[in-house]
């Protein structure tokens, strides 16, 4: 007992920064991964400078770089990123929120989970790729059929992770709960909500991905905007360096909002993250010092 | 780490010492006739026919083996599941639900990762309405109690399984419940933790003043800490016999050590053995 209230003492009061990694440990940890991709592009270079692979299959990286800043200079991008970023983030919210009231009320309720549940597998199983040209008959050219793409596509993982969390609850932690009193309003918002919220947020993580290539291939099949036009239009003129920068651009931005959620998920299910854990203990210790 | 006689509560009520004066106080505190339980599924008799009364300040331990229906015993008893037949009363009401003057602990603490240990510690008054000063400060004043006054802003997660028990402690003490029912609280933990806490809950007891259902199925922890012993045997879950400890409180660990203590906890053990 003595021992490990003593450990448990030093790990509270020993993390100083929590979650920092020295600058040199940092360098130690990535310099081959850097290295690596120096070295990938190098001979991509000299490959694709030598003539060794063909410009159309495999522009070179310093075109590629050209073409980049170029699109960014004369302007041309900055309308399609925000048609792209728009109906993924529109259809984000719609697809996500819409998963995680139907998750919530199918928790509640045993017959609204039967009901709903084979109509969600199906949406799952059915290739929604497939539906775009349906959306686009629908919906016309415009904003709509993007969002509804990417909503479709990002609903699934969000539902199925939530209701999960919702029903993988601790039965003696309810049983807790009830003894206090605690009426199915408290319980849920109290302990349910709360702990599924990493699961939750797991789900939310990958779906905010899928809205992006929701969007995307929404605008590949008919669009007038979006970065998915984009490079539609480039390798049909074949121009594969503006195309590859195109490309670029998507990765980022999949990363941006990956990032995000990422950034997100630690501030909101901070205790499952050792070092968001750790900081909030030491704030509310300073605080505590402060009032004393 | 566990200052002694440091006032708990805010207003510390002493309990009387000797275990006649308690049992004089009163009528029952908790009252069982023909208490039975069957589960509908599969038509388990988990209780049957389990008759006893607890005194007001009273602790009573429940010992028997695994299946006997001791868990069973102390959700009816906390109003989490109803009874088949039977009558229960506590305080001279009958318990048909949860209660505020009923309160219970588990094996594992279930503490919620997501709030300290201090916030842990006034959920149930949270539950119950607005959190004022006041209950921030009974949590405070209840973990100092429990000696991790320093640890009230530290998460469950950095807390050793002995410390998040206690914080579940100070969480079950805070209720007000003078009614505690307490399902193998210390089970999990190890020897030396157990022993500890085992003399902390007889401490706490004495300053809180409660009456007290522990579930163990260790027959010397359950002799060493109780005012009566209500011995169980399973299949169906019954009540093979009360054995009352006449030892006198504060006890120290040296009563392990005395015949008088032995002959008892012999008694438990042909109890549980004349129906094994």
């Amino acid at each position: 007992m003595r021992t490990s209230e003593e450990q448990v003492i030093r790990t509270v009061e020993g993390i100083a920064e929590p979650g920092r990694i020295s600058g040199r440990r940092r360098f130690q940890l990535t310099w081959p991964a850097l290295l690596v991709f120096v070295v990938i592009v190098a001979l991509w270079e000299l490959a694709a400078r030598s003539g060794l692979i063909s410009h159309l299959v495999l522009p070179a990286p310093s075109g590629i770089a050209l073409a980049l800043v170029n699109l960014f200079t004369t302007g041309i991008l900055w309308q399609h990123l925000r048609a792209t970023l728009t109906a993924t983030i529109a259809g984000f919210a719609f697809g996500a929120g819409l998963a995680f009231i139907l998750a919530v009320l199918s928790s509640f309720w045993g017959w609204f989970r039967r009901i709903v549940s084979p109509y969600m597998i199906i949406l799952q199983v059915t290739p929604r790729v497939a539906l775009a040209p349906i959306f686009i008959t629908w919906f016309g050219f415009g904003l709509t059929p993007k969002i509804v793409m990417a909503a479709t596509i990002c609903f699934f993982p969000v539902f199925i992770n939530t209701l999960t969390g919702l029903l993988n609850t601790d039965e003696e932690a309810l049983e807790m709960f009830r003894s206090m009193g605690a009426s199915n309003r408290q319980i849920f918002t109290q302990f349910t909500m709360p702990s599924a919220m990493p699961v939750t947020f797991a789900g939310l993580k990958t779906g905010i991905t899928l809205a992006l290539i929701g969007a995307v291939v929404a605008e590949f099949v008919a669009t007038s905007q979006g970065l998915g036009l984009l490079i539609d239009r480039f390798t049909f003129r074949l121009a594969m360096d503006e195309s590859f920068a195109v490309l670029l651009v998507l990765a980022l931005l999949g990363l941006a909002l990956y990032g995000i959620m990422e950034f997100l998920d630690r501030r909101v299910v901070f205790w499952t993250h050792e070092e968001r854990l750790s900081k909030k203990e030491i704030r509310s210790r300073r605080e505590r010092e402060e009032t004393a | 780490m566990v200052r002694r006689g440091t006032p708990g509560m805010e207003e510390p009520r002493r309990a009387t010492d000797t275990v006649g004066h308690r049992a004089g106080s009163g009528g029952p505190t908790v009252r069982a006739r023909g208490l039975t339980k069957v589960f509908p599924r599969g038509k388990v008799v988990a209780l049957e026919d389990v008759s006893f009364e607890v005194r007001s300040g009273q602790f009573t331990s429940v010992v028997g083996p695994s299946g006997c229906g001791k868990s069973t015993l102390l959700r009816l008893v906390a109003g989490l599941i109803p009874r088949s037949s039977g009558e229960l009363e506590v305080h001279g009401s009958e318990v048909t639900a949860p209660r505020t003057d009923i309160a219970m602990m588990f094996q594992r603490p279930i503490l919620l990762p997501w709030k300290t240990a201090l916030e842990n510690v006034v959920l149930p008054r949270r539950i119950r309405g607005k959190l004022t000063d006041r209950d921030w400060q009974e949590g405070r004043s209840l973990l100092r109690l429990l000696g991790l006054e320093d640890f009230r802003h530290a998460y469950p997660q950095h807390l050793s399984g002995g410390m998040q028990q206690r914080v579940a402690l100070a969480r079950l003490l805070i209720t007000g419940a003078d009614v505690l029912l307490m399902d193998e609280p210390f089970a999990s933990l190890d020897e030396f933790t157990r022993e500890r806490l085992n003399l902390e809950l007889l401490r706490i007891q004495s300053e809180v003043d409660a009456t007290i259902m522990f579930v163990t199925h260790n027959i010397t922890e359950a002799v060493f800490l109780a005012d009566q012993v209500l011995v169980m045997t399973p299949r169906p879950g019954r009540l093979a016999g009360v054995v009352e400890v006449p030892f006198g409180r504060p006890r120290a660990i040296e009563l392990l050590r005395t015949p008088e203590f032995n002959d008892l906890t012999f008694k438990v053990r042909g109890l549980l053995g004349e129906s094994i």
